[in-house]
């Protein structure tokens, strides 16, 4: 495991009286990504809110390049939050879009440029710069939603179901798109999902999250042996079907 | 084109009749029962009635006044109520001043208009017209504020948008389709409003339905026709300017 540039200690949070997140910790190394694992209402869209700063921690502390970042609005802590949906600018076509954050920053026009037209050719969004949203597919706006993303280059991106909207094959792609330009950009994430491929194509440290609170697992063969991850039931199944159609053939031959 | 297209023609007759007998009427002289056709056509009514080109502005600076405010007001309250956890009480609450008539309304407020002494007053009528303008925005405005702008909000945080970015950069041009229609609304309220400025105006806020009413009730059709010209010309002035963006408003 590389430097460990994020930190998170006995985090909590909640709705009122209601608590979501209980002694959450955890250590991220830089360019990794953590995927966490867990059922719709466990509190991983609380955890990544709570990390952004757009949800408030009621106890515990979270480090950015070992500096206490807890009680940091989100604009200053940098940590970018892709959401289920693309949530493209509807008013904004591609380019201004992904060059959104760059003039929030005031950054001169010919660089905004000139780094946005660098990264949409690297994405192969250059065709569709001139492009609104509603032109786009679902795919196509997840692309430019990372592109938006990666344009102000975060410390660390907090991916809440980013591919959960999309159908069976752009959602392969677009997993297979993210890995890639992880490794290319060196890209620090969290990745919170329910679905068990996904988690294990894409994490590089793994976690299951139950009623708000976070098993870490040391590596991949720990949380594959975890049976709530489902992951052995999962081999199970599909160990089972291949015994049937070998079976099968045996009795056709 | 419809099988029979004569009910069609009658309703676009029907819509376009005002359009044409009202300028007739104000060009008019001597247009008496049972004649078809004026008398003579004059441009005498348009140069006499010099006095409701001045209610024309001052209604025009009211109307303003009361849907700009009403609609900033509604922009900034409708988005605490999207978010609150009464919401769909708070919204039953907007309705509440469209329970009266507005003479009615208007004479519940009177008194306190009179111990601050807002009666016959432009900031008195405008705030009256407040009442029945905010809460109509407010309601136009609250579906707007939905959980998915919320998020493209706190999205554009974590991209680094201060609140007046926010504001400025994603909220505002997002919502320009839904403030337009509430502000063209309230306008419109406001512009053709009569029993509460008459009541609370004392005929000392001569906004432009004020005077057409006067004229209407000393049974001076001509003048009167003229103030109903008038009186069309900022709605339809306003809809040719903004047709792009009020049709818009469908594809928020």
């Amino acid at each position: 495991m590389g430097m460990v540039f994020f930190q998170v200690a006995s985090l909590a949070a909640g709705y009122g009286s209601e608590k979501v997140l209980q002694d959450v910790s955890f250590t991220l190394a830089k360019g990794n990504t953590l995927a966490i694992l867990g059922r719709s209402g466990c509190g991983k869209t609380t955890l990544l809110k709570t990390l952004a700063g757009l949800h408030p921690a009621t106890a515990g502390a979270v480090y950015l390049n070992s500096e206490n970042i807890t009680a940091w609005k989100p604009r200053q802590r940098g940590i970018l939050y892709l959401y289920q949906e693309a949530l493209l600018f509807p008013h904004l076509n591609v380019f201004d879009n992904v060059a959104f954050g760059l003039r929030l920053r005031n950054t001169d026009a010919l660089h905004v440029g000139a780094q946005t037209n660098a990264l949409l050719e690297k994405l192969e969004l250059s065709a569709l710069s001139n492009k609104m949203p509603d032109q786009l597919s679902g795919g196509q706006k997840q692309r430019v939603a990372f592109g938006r993303a990666l344009n102000v280059q975060p410390p660390l991106l907090l991916l809440d179901e980013p591919f959960g909207s999309l159908d069976v094959e752009t959602r392969a792609n677009m997993q297979l798109f993210y890995k890639n330009l992880a490794r290319q950009q060196q890209m620090s994430s969290i990745l919170v999902t329910h679905d068990l491929k996904e988690a294990v194509l894409l994490g590089d440290q793994y976690g299951y999250m139950e009623n708000g609170q976070l098993t870490l697992f040391p590596d991949l063969n720990a949380f594959m042996a975890d049976a709530r991850t489902g992951m052995a039931h999962e081999m199970a199944f599909w160990q089972t079907m291949q015994q049937q159609a070998d079976t099968q053939h045996a009795q056709s031959d | 084109m419809p099988k029979n297209p004569i009910p069609l023609f009658l309703l676009v007759l029907l819509f376009i009749l005002p359009f044409v007998y009202l300028p007739l009427l104000s060009l008019a002289d001597g247009w008496t029962f049972p004649a078809v056709w004026p008398e003579q056509l004059t441009l005498k009514h348009w140069q006499s009635a010099q006095h409701l080109y001045g209610s024309l502005l001052y209604g025009f600076m009211l109307s303003m006044a009361v849907s700009l405010t009403a609609t900033a007001l509604g922009f900034w309250v409708s988005r605490s109520i999207a978010q609150h956890r009464h919401k769909e009480r708070l919204l039953r609450l907007a309705y509440f001043p469209y329970a009266f008539s507005p003479v009615v309304y208007a004479f519940c407020l009177q008194y306190f208009f009179y111990k601050t002494g807002l009666v016959g007053t432009f900031m008195g009528v405008w705030l009256a017209q407040l009442f029945i303008t905010f809460p109509f925005c407010v309601l136009v405005l609250t579906p707007w504020w939905t959980s998915r702008v919320f998020d493209m909000e706190n999205l554009s945080f974590t991209l680094g948008a201060s609140a007046a970015q926010a504001w400025r950069r994603v909220l505002w041009p997002m919502a320009r389709p839904v403030l337009l229609l509430s502000w063209f609304q309230a306008f419109l309220i406001s512009w053709f409003e009569y029993g509460l400025t008459s009541v609370l105006g004392l005929g000392r806020v001569p906004t432009l339905s004020i005077r057409v009413f006067q004229y209407i009730g000393e049974a001076n059709p001509y003048v009167a026709a003229v103030g109903a010209c008038l009186l069309l010309f900022p709605p339809l002035l306003f809809l040719w300017l903004n047709k792009q963006s009020v049709f818009r408003v469908d594809t928020v």
